[in-house]
């Protein structure tokens, strides 16, 4: 289906996955790290990508998208910004002024919940319990947890993301 | 022998069946509803419709001790001491709950909805479901999306997933999936992969509402108004087991038959929409006979005699028997021809044959020959003649000149026969077409006899695998038409009406390889090769 | 009892806790060779079946007990999961232990593994922890260069691989048949059972599926013994021979409005009180506790006055809650308005739903409906009755569904509103005092308006389907 040129997914990305093959008896079993292997890369996973690592796992490229579907995690349209910013919207964040927090960062950002901002800084997304919660209010900032966040504590960090 | 107990019935299971709570509740004919469950797919246990409640009876005290929660019938097996409830108030309101459910979000759609009047949902709620809705009201219709072979309205889906495990069990194609999660689910394709399979039409008979479309009957008649007719696909040699739905003798749609012995719950999409050839106004209307090149129409009252008074005095007879005749007018074709003229040539007319036998996953074939009869018309033409004369060979011995007169049958949905193949019967002096539609070789007939489609006539077939199925006529044909084993019947001199049953009754008796259809045939017809074998063969052979 | 000493947070304030280094300067790894050089497989599962082990991720099933299901004799391979999901609201002392402690983590999976004769072990990290997923790879890439894995461990010819597999996202994977059709690459729709995983699990083999605090148990069992474990908690009822008893050390996590949120190593068998006041430096601002759910949130909730409470697996059923749970508990005070949390349950479950059996994923959504139409000032009396019995009509306990996602969805409608409903009938009586006594359908909120809520949707908005 997909020519050379066409492709999407680059050499480096299509090693990866094969890479992963040895670790599961199955082809099907390495969708989600796939998956997640194409959405480090690209930042999103498109439906070219989709088609592609079905072909890659011998599957019908239906059998990629609906377990990619079912993770409200993969972003599909077009690449997140810079930097994921997960706010945590249960009970011991919420009752720790979380939401407000929350709002306060959409109002700050100027975006909703599963939107970029402009510039393509930043994602923001809110998340179900981050199992931070014993520095509630939590955001996960990419690979760092920042806890105990005030209003003060976000200008900082939205500071800090580049 | 296993004994289950069901409500206040007791049932045996036969050593060897594994059963589900919802077969073995058939057998006492009890029906447990279900959504999601069907004997054709794997279990998913989703909708929670079939919950009972089971229990266990002690084989030696008799104690009966039943399990304090619900279980899913489907995935329950039915075992030796098993006790089922299935009315007690319990499950009474888990099936007025399910149902519930289902309706919170469903939208108002019946009035537009195809398959009101055969859809589970209404089924069921009037069945099981509460008399008050008590969910807020939010009135809407069903967004509609289309998915390729088949047209999807999203929001009427009860996600019992019984589409999705078809196209990954049974077509193995595996292009339905289910999106998102939650309340948010629905049934979709990856763009530029829609649903595109040769069995694609059977999604919409599993659909238990009205989600999937079958976009060639939607929004074409109600289903009350549809008269339901047992009948067999004559697409092909499979020889599927349908029903034919029809309302004042016009097919709407047709729909697969259970029969676990030829297509089990499913058929293909050349079968299923094999029938508007029906009703195309091209078919041959009334009987014509051509004399000096002009076509005359004749009456049906004089025909027989005027037939019979040619055919006698024509010298060589011969009969092109067509492998979409059933085994009842095949038989009555060559008994004509052959009590005409004891040395009439009888031959097997073209099998029409396309690529390969195509096997799926789940087990359904197509197979490549597509004409439902040529196994039976082969053994008729082998008892008459001792052997079969195919349509080639046929077509060589027309050249030699000794055929005076033929008869063609004919019945194909398409052209079946060219211009320079029809001119080989330029010698004859006397040529009968039994045909549907007009051909070269209707234009070059003395006689031109409209034949009947496969709905209007009575009779058997016999499948690839030595299986013969009967089926009633499922409608009348048009006006000018007159069923071939009607007309044959009166050639042939019989009493009374045209009886199928009843020639099947003599070449039952006549005829070693139909030995087995002498006795009242089950709906899902009869194996005449193994009844052959185990009747000690008398010198016929098996395919 | 002897003065209680941590054992599952005993290195987690060491320097570089997380290297093999301190790890094994601490006596790391001598359960693991005592093991694998002295014991047969069967003998370590006959020691964690006496200890009464029950499972620390929810569902407290003693674990030996699991593990005597796998069939004798199978072919193979046997395959271990371990839940590092931990996605339960409230729960955070996994994310501690892989942080701090993955060698404790991975030698309870490698001594388990040994045990069930597992051929392979997958651990499934959630998404959301990403300092964990690095910690575990760190310490499973020390651990083959030291031979704590791979084709022959510690010399022997017990064989195991372990491999990290990241989750995407969705606290159904925590189910441990959702987490083994996770890892199979589907959508993690949760089995029909049976059969059962230890019969049929991860690609239809025999498998256990084991959360990561239960399995860093089993080291402490095995090195230091049955009886240490059993001197631990809460004995086994006498008058009840089914009952297995509450022993071992908790790892019990406090958060919400109180002074120390944190997580609190202690026997089982602790007050709920004891855990507030005296380890968690009690309510903040000088308030009082109203509700306190004891153990994730699908627990449901308890009142002050219940407070005193043994955490432990079957003394929380008295006060109506489900059960012990992950025994991570979460505290909100007198200020807090109870419909906001039920607000915040029911959205969380309703959004969490696998989606395929009708009572949860029709029951969750409807449950979410008619909260967010009380908050919008349109709440009827009779909306209390219609959610309670949408929460007792759906779970596994009266076997209307496949999984216990809806029993945890359920828990929290049903203990607040049998425990708060004056509270709950004041708010509606004073919100709608036209419509509250209503008892016809009403019209739903308008999709417009209840996605006016200050930012916040009901969910997420998905990948745009093919169009019309």
């Amino acid at each position: 289906m997909s020519t050379t040129q066409e492709r999407i997914l680059t050499d480096a990305v299509r090693e990866k996955i094969r890479g992963l093959l040895p670790r599961y008896p199955t082809k099907q079993a390495v969708t989600l790290p796939a998956l997640h292997a194409v959405h480090d890369a690209l930042g999103y996973v498109p439906q070219e990508a989709v088609v592609e690592v079905a072909e890659l796992l011998e599957l019908h490229p239906a059998q990629v998208q609906d377990t990619l579907s079912f993770y409200g995690f993969f972003e599909q349209e077009k690449p997140l910004g810079r930097h994921r910013l997960w706010v945590c919207r249960s009970l011991s964040c919420a009752a720790r002024e979380g939401e407000k927090l929350l709002a306060y960062l959409c109002e700050k950002l100027g975006i909703r919940p599963g939107q970029t901002t402009e510039d393509g800084r930043i994602r923001l997304e809110f998340a179900e319990c981050l199992g931070a919660c014993d520095f509630a209010p939590a955001i996960l900032a990419d690979d760092t947890l920042h806890g105990n966040m005030t209003k003060e504590k976000i200008d900082e960090l939205i500071d800090s993301l580049e | 022998m296993s004994t289950v107990i069901i409500d206040e019935h007791e049932i045996e299971i036969p050593e060897g069946k594994r059963l589900n709570v919802i077969e073995a509740a058939q057998l006492a004919g009890i029906e447990i509803p279900r959504y999601c469950w069907h004997p054709g797919l794997s279990v998913a246990g989703s909708c929670r419709m079939c919950l009972v409640e089971v229990g266990t009876r002690d084989a030696k005290t008799g104690q009966i001790n039943m399990m304090p929660k619900l279980v899913p019938a489907c995935n329950t097996p039915a075992t030796d001491g098993t006790v089922i409830v299935t009315q007690s108030e319990k499950v009474q309101r888990a099936r007025a709950m399910v149902e519930e459910r289902l309706l919170v979000r469903h939208p108002i759609d019946c009035p537009i909805c195809d398959k009101a009047g055969e859809c589970l949902l209404q089924d069921y709620h009037f069945q099981y479901g509460e008399k008050e809705r008590r969910a807020d009201l939010r009135p809407f219709t069903s967004r509609r999306r289309d998915i390729g072979d088949v047209t999807l309205f999203v929001d009427r889906c009860v996600m019992c997933s019984r589409c999705v495990r078809f196209a990954r069990e049974i077509s193995g194609t595996s292009e339905l999936m289910v999106i998102n999660r939650g309340s948010h689910e629905e049934i979709d394709v990856v763009p530029g992969y829609p649903l595109s399979n040769k069995l694609s039409g059977n999604v919409v008979d599993l659909c238990p509402v009205g989600a999937l479309g079958d976009k060639d009957f939607l929004y074409q008649q109600r289903v009350w108004f549809l008269a339901r007719r047992p009948g067999i696909c004559t697409g092909c040699a499979t020889g599927c087991s349908i029903w034919i739905d029809e309302n004042q003798d016009r097919i709407y749609r047709l729909k697969p038959r259970e029969n676990l012995h030829v297509n089990k719950w499913w058929i293909c999409n050349d079968g299923r929409y094999g029938y508007p050839h029906v009703h195309d106004p091209r078919r041959l209307a009334g009987p014509k006979r051509r004399e000096g090149g002009r076509a005359v129409d004749v009456d049906w009252s004089a025909l027989p005699g005027e037939l019979t008074e040619k055919l006698r005095g024509a010298g060589r007879l011969a009969a092109v028997v067509s492998p979409h005749l059933t085994v009842e007018e095949a038989y009555l074709l060559c008994k004509l021809m052959r009590e005409l003229d004891p040395k009439a040539v009888l031959a097997l007319g073209p099998v029409p044959t396309v690529g390969q036998h195509e096997t799926f996953p789940g087990g359904f074939t197509i197979s490549a020959e597509k004409c439902p009869n040529r196994r039976g018309v082969e053994e008729i033409l082998k008892h008459f003649t001792n052997g079969v004369t195919g349509f080639e060979q046929f077509l060589g011995q027309l050249e030699e000149g000794e055929i005076r007169c033929a008869w063609v049958s004919g019945g194909y949905r398409n052209d079946w026969i060219d211009e320079d193949t029809a001119a080989k019967f330029h010698r004859l002096d006397l040529l009968v077409v039994q045909d549907l539609f007009p051909s070269p070789l209707s234009e070059r007939a003395t006689y031109e006899l409209p034949a009947a489609a496969f709905a209007e006539r009575d009779g058997s077939y016999v499948n690839r695998g030595d299986r013969l199925q009967s089926a009633p006529w499922a409608i009348r044909p048009p006006a000018g038409v007159r069923v071939e084993g009607s007309l044959l019947w009166e050639l042939l001199d019989l009493e009374g009406l045209y009886d199928a049953r009843a020639v099947l009754d003599e070449m039952s008796l006549e005829m070693a390889y139909f030995q087995a259809a002498a006795d009242d045939l089950p709906e899902v017809g009869i194996d005449l090769k193994v009844n052959l074998l185990a009747g000690a063969g008398s010198g016929a052979e098996s395919a | 009892m002897s003065a209680f000493e941590p054992v599952l947070t005993a290195n987690i304030h060491k320097d570089n806790s997380h290297t093999l280094k301190v790890y094994e300067a601490g006596g790391g790894y001598r359960a693991l060779r005592k093991a694998v050089k002295t014991m047969a497989p069967k003998e370590v599962v006959d020691m964690v079946r006496a200890s009464n082990l029950r499972g620390r991720g929810g569902a407290g099933f003693p674990t030996g007990l699991k593990w005597t299901f796998l069939p004798e004799g199978h072919p193979g391979p046997i395959y271990l999961c371990v839940n590092a999901d931990e996605s339960e609201p409230g729960t955070f002392v996994n994310r501690i232990q892989m942080e701090f402690d993955p060698h404790q983590v991975l030698e309870g999976t490698i001594l388990s593994a040994f045990a069930t004769r597992a051929a392979a072990a997958y651990i499934y990290i959630r998404y959301e922890y990403p300092q964990c997923h690095k910690r575990m790879q760190q310490a499973i890439d020390e651990a083959y260069e030291a031979g704590y894995l791979g084709k022959s461990v510690l010399g022997s010819d017990f064989r195991l691989d372990v491999t990290i597999h990241r989750g995407a996202a969705a606290y159904v994977c925590g189910e441990e048949t959702g987490l083994i059709e996770s890892i199979e690459g589907k959508r993690a729709w949760p089995r029909i059972k049976p059969p059962f995983p230890a019969v049929e699990g991860l690609f239809r083999k025999p498998t256990v599926v084991n959360n990561v605090e239960t399995l860093a148990n089993v080291v402490h069992i095995v090195d230091r013994g049955v009886d240490w474990f059993k001197s631990i908690g809460v004995p086994a009822d006498p008058n009840n021979p089914r009952d297995p008893g509450s022993y071992g050390p908790k790892l019990f996590g406090v958060s919400g409005h109180v002074n120390r949120p944190g997580c609190y190593e202690l026997p089982l068998g602790v007050s709920a009180r004891e855990l507030i006041d005296e380890h968690a430096g009690g309510v903040w601002k000088d308030r009082k506790a109203k509700a306190v759910i004891p153990g994730g949130l699908s627990t449901g909730v308890m009142t002050e006055p219940e407070l005193d409470t043994a955490m432990d697996f079957s003394a929380l059923q008295s006060v109506g809650c489900l059960g012990l749970g992950t025994g991570c508990m979460m505290v909100v005070d007198e200020t807090y308005p109870m419909i906001e949390l039920l607000h915040n349950s029911c959205r969380f479950f309703s959004h969490e739903s696998c989606g395929q059996c009708t009572p949860c994923r029709e029951g969750t959504h409807w449950a979410v409906e008619i909260i967010e139409r009380i908050k919008a000032g349109r709440g009827r009396l009779k909306d209390l009755d219609l959610l309670m019995e949408i929460s007792q009509s759906m779970g596994i306990i009266p076997g209307t569904t496949i999984c216990g996602l809806a029993d945890g969805a359920a828990w929290p409608i049903k203990t607040t509103i049998v425990k708060f409903r004056d509270e709950l009938e004041e708010l509606i009586k004073q919100t709608n005092p036209v419509g509250y006594a209503v008892t016809d359908p009403v019209d739903a909120l308008e999709d417009e308006a209840h996605r006016n809520w200050p930012v916040l949707g009901t969910t997420r908005p998905y990948a745009a389907s093919t169009a019309n």
